[in-house]
């Protein structure tokens, strides 16, 4: 019944992530996520970027 | 200088002025201000209390989620336990109900002592400490007045710091870089010590007392900083540096992540020790008084800082750097160099950085280095961003799972379990996750559940129904339990089935059989089979209908059902007839002939993710043309409009007179949906609208945005359009100088000068070369009229004229026109 079968959608699944795996708060996922959602706000802390400490 | 103030984030409280050092590199007591004369040793009881009250006032009215306090001085441990006890417990106590308090110190680490690390422990107060590398390195400045080394002391602090009971506070290490030292023998040597995290610092300087440059050389620092680059490089990155990984951020196009790099608006503020406000205390390298604002936490606000010239002269991001820096492409990665490096007492601030040579050779050394780490394998390869794509949409899925936290209930937590149990199977949601409105769904229910919108629940509920057309799609015989509203069951990509009156809602079991799918409802089954590709329709079920599936052109939906599919330029056309079906088929077959034959790249890469065309509606003059995402300083317009976004793998598409005009059509939409791919997956570009740009077919300046979709496009279309084409090279050359570009977006320029470069050129008119040569235009278009011989002056549909007004970009990032596959077709179809 698949419509539409490529090599393409195949190559595409080879390095999936399982969904219960995805940590949409982490560094790459949540920056890919901030391009097309509204950001949430939370309590996560900022880094710092004081020049004259860490 | 106008414009809110930027809220503090990070408060730099001076504890205590003195220091039991002498290093003479310090800014604090060797350079140009030396108002810690006056300043008392140690901050105040009342000094502590109205900063935690300031702050406190400062957090709630900006809604802070989350502010940085770092303890420092002089040196901040002089101050003795019992006073930093009191600074933690009233920071603690008057923030953290608020806000995520975030404490940190900055020591010499000589006087650090269990006593301080079980008060840290204590308040969660995380330890940064200076070194400068290995002993011969730390002792070039850093001794006591007597000349004593402070190195094995600075060692043992650290030691002590690495115990486990302690290994959490552990922050990182700061070094001050002189060129004079080893920079494999420093790395090494703070490496041994196995920090979280290292920085390196260019020593203060300004035009007025430039820095050390022992060979003479504009690049020593750099050369110096690269060295280490490539030590750390090579041993695997295994420390984050924050000056490298600054570069790389802003290289990728991401923020800077120190205020000696990059364009961010300053959010710091210095509290002293007798509680005045202050600016960033590095100014103090410039001149007396430089970091003074008048104001202090007895009298002022923070929001009163905030409104200080100096302060705001400093969240200015690029009008606030030099003419000079405004013009430099790398401006986006060095941000004009730290504040204080720029001053001279005859410009002011308004320079360069003296550090200018340095930073440039630095940010271009490790563009070099790193240029094929940073290009996502989705621009070079169309599987690549297939998968990227894919794996965008089942992120906002999980995304969604977790905005919803529990409010679900247990409609959702069903679907949610079945979702992950199907997922584990691998196969059985492929067509979910290919499908383009999955997204658009997802997209629009994030906006709902941010908006508060009161069906937003209700929305992420529809779950199941994307579930169940999945599993039919895949004839995996799982039933599912699938809402239907206003009496209409829909499968999303499959069709929507009528269940009783239009205000009928509830609930169906839908579950796929060998040849269709059967529903359940109300003791009633109902049986639909879809063996037919066409997939006809009867009076209650009314399927998504195909396209294609022979002579080569690829079998794709015509959704014209989606409840979704609503998120085009222009509006969506209603249901077509059988009878516009079978037009679209013909001429798609036709166009996708032309396509194979000209474009033949384009059309194979497309056979590969097309997967949806929507049909759109022609529009009335102007209707389309809601006016664009306005360029807001320091936004991205590409990032507003991606808002209403689909999946790759959708096109909407007017009705087109004759298979040339769709052929053509077809290939614009294919640029713009593989551009809209790539800038959803990653970044071409960074700070868009910060500059403005000519564009060859507009009268008014662009944001880079805008530019690099018009030449994309017109790169694109070539072949079928010179004029178009002479515009793209001419745009292409302004590109190659644009500061907003990122690595990958270089590497697409890089792409794009090799498609212009083996531009085919213009297609012969019709007639020039006799009838059946095989060109477009000898095929004939359905309407008898139109022949695809785009020589100049190219036909109106085609033609790229200069526009007065910015139109509207719809959800997708586009060229000039997005919506001229709706304005300039002809409705005839």
């Amino acid at each position: 019944m698949a419509i539409q079968t490529p090599a393409s959608f195949a190559v595409a699944k080879r390095n999936r992530v399982p969904l219960a795996q995805i940590d949409v708060r982490g560094g790459e996922v949540a920056k890919k996520l901030a391009r097309i959602i509204p950001a949430t706000a939370d309590r996560t802390v900022r880094t710092s970027s004081f020049n004259s400490a860490l | 200088m106008t414009g809110p103030p930027v809220p503090f984030r990070e408060i730099v409280l001076k504890v205590h002025s003195r220091c039991d050092l002498a290093c003479d590199h310090c800014y604090i007591y060797e350079h140009a201000d030396q108002s810690w004369l006056t300043r008392p040793k140690a901050i105040s009881d009342e000094a502590i209390s109205w900063t935690a009250q300031r702050l406190a006032e400062h957090v709630k009215s900006h809604a802070l989620p989350s502010v940085s306090v770092i303890l420092h001085g002089g040196e901040p441990l002089l101050a003795g336990p019992l006073r930093l006890r009191r600074v933690c417990a009233e920071l603690t106590a008057a923030i953290q109900p608020l806000a995520e308090l975030d404490l940190r110190i900055h020591t010499n680490g000589l006087q650090l002592s269990p006593r301080y690390l079980d008060l840290f422990d204590e308040y969660d107060v995380k330890v940064g400490i200076s070194l400068d590398g290995d002993r011969s390195a730390n002792d070039r400045h850093r001794r006591f007045a007597d000349g004593r080394t402070s190195h094995p002391l600075v060692l043992k602090a650290v030691e002590l710091l690495r115990e486990d009971r302690y290994r959490h506070l552990y922050l990182g290490l700061l070094c001050t870089v002189d060129v004079a030292n080893d920079p494999i023998a420093v790395y090494d040597a703070l490496t041994e010590l196995d920090p979280p995290r290292i920085d390196f610092l260019l020593p203060h300087a300004t035009w007025d007392a430039p820095p050390v440059r022992p060979n003479g050389s504009p690049t020593v620092y750099a050369d110096w900083l690269l060295t280490v680059f490539d030590r750390w490089d090579t041993l695997g990155r295994r420390v984050p540096v924050r000056l490298f990984e600054s570069v790389l951020s802003t290289l990728a196009g991401g923020p800077s992540l120190t205020e000696s790099l990059g364009l961010a608006p300053t959010d710091l503020v210095v509290v002293e020790t007798d509680g005045a406000l202050e600016q960033v205390d590095s100014l103090k390298s410039a001149y007396e008084g430089a970091a003074a604002t008048g104001f202090d936490v007895f009298h002022h606000s923070f929001d009163e800082v905030a409104a200080h010239p100096g302060v705001k002269a400093r969240q200015r991001e690029l009008a606030g750097v030099s003419e000079t820096c405004r013009q430099c492409p790398v401006v986006r990665s060095c941000g004009g160099g730290l504040y204080t490096h720029r001053y001279s007492e005859a410009t002011d601030f308004d320079n360069t950085s003296v550090y200018c040579s340095d930073l440039e050779a630095l940010i271009r050394g490790i563009e070099r280095r790193v240029a094929d780490e940073l290009v996502p394998a989705a621009l070079t390869e169309p599987s690549a961003l297939l998968a990227e794509d894919q794996d965008l949409t089942r992120a906002l899925l999980v995304s969604l799972h977790g905005e919803l936290a529990g409010r679900g209930g247990t409609r959702w937590d069903r679907g949610w379990e079945l979702t992950l149990a199907l997922d584990a199977q691998g196969d059985p949601l492929d067509s979910l996750w290919r499908h383009p409105y999955t997204r658009t769904w997802l997209q629009d229910t994030h906006r709902a559940l941010a908006g508060k919108r009161p069906d937003a629940v209700e929305r992420a509920l529809r779950l199941p129904s994307y579930l169940a057309a999945a599993l039919v799609a895949a004839g995996s015989p799982t039933p599912v339990r699938t809402p239907y509203e206003e009496g209409v069951l829909r499968l999303p990509g499959l069709g929507e089935l009528r269940m009783g009156e239009p205000s009928a809602s509830g609930e169906a079991e839908v579950e796929a059989t060998g040849d269709g799918f059967v529903v359940r409802a109300h003791g009633r089954t109902r049986q639909v089979r879809l063996t037919s590709t066409r997939r006809t329709e009867d009076d209650d079920w009314r399927p998504v209908r195909t396209l294609g599936g022979t002579q080569g052109v690829p079998l794709l939906r015509l959704d014209d059902l989606d409840p979704y599919r609503d998120c085009f330029a222009a509006p969506t056309a209603d249901r077509l007839t059988s009878a516009e079906v079978e037009r679209w088929n013909g001429l798609l077959s036709e166009a996708w002939a032309l396509l194979r034959q000209f474009a033949a790249e384009e059309a194979a890469e497309a056979a590969g993710w097309l997967t949806t065309l929507t049909p759109l509606t022609s529009s009335p003059p102007g209707a389309t043309e809601t006016p664009a995402a306005p360029s807001l300083f320091g936004r991205s317009s590409t990032r507003e409009r991606a808002l209403r976004g689909h999946g790759y793998g959708a096109l909407g598409i007017a009705p087109a007179r004759n298979p040339e005009q769709l052929a053509v059509e077809l290939l614009r939409g294919f640029r713009r949906a593989k551009l809209n791919a790539l800038l959803e997956v990653g970044d071409l570009y960074a700070q868009d609208g910060w500059w403005r740009y000519p564009a060859p077919w507009r009268s008014e300046e662009v944001p880079v945005s805008e530019l690099l979709a018009g030449v994309w496009e017109r790169a694109g279309l070539a072949a079928f359009d010179p004029e178009g084409a002479d515009q793209a090279k001419r745009g292409l050359a302004t590109l190659e100088r644009a500061a907003e570009l990122t690595v990958s977006g270089h590497r697409l320029l890089a792409q794009l000068r090799r498609e212009l470069a083996t531009d085919p050129g213009p297609l012969p008119r019709q007639g020039s070369d006799g009838p059946g040569d095989g060109r477009p235009g000898q095929g004939g278009g359905s309407d008898g009229a139109a022949r695809w011989a785009p020589l100049a002056p190219s036909p109106p549909h085609l033609r790229s004229q200069p526009q007065q007004s910015a139109p509207s970009t719809g959800c997708r990032a586009s060229a000039d026109s997005p919506g001229s596959v709706a304005r300039n077709a002809s409705c005839d179809g």
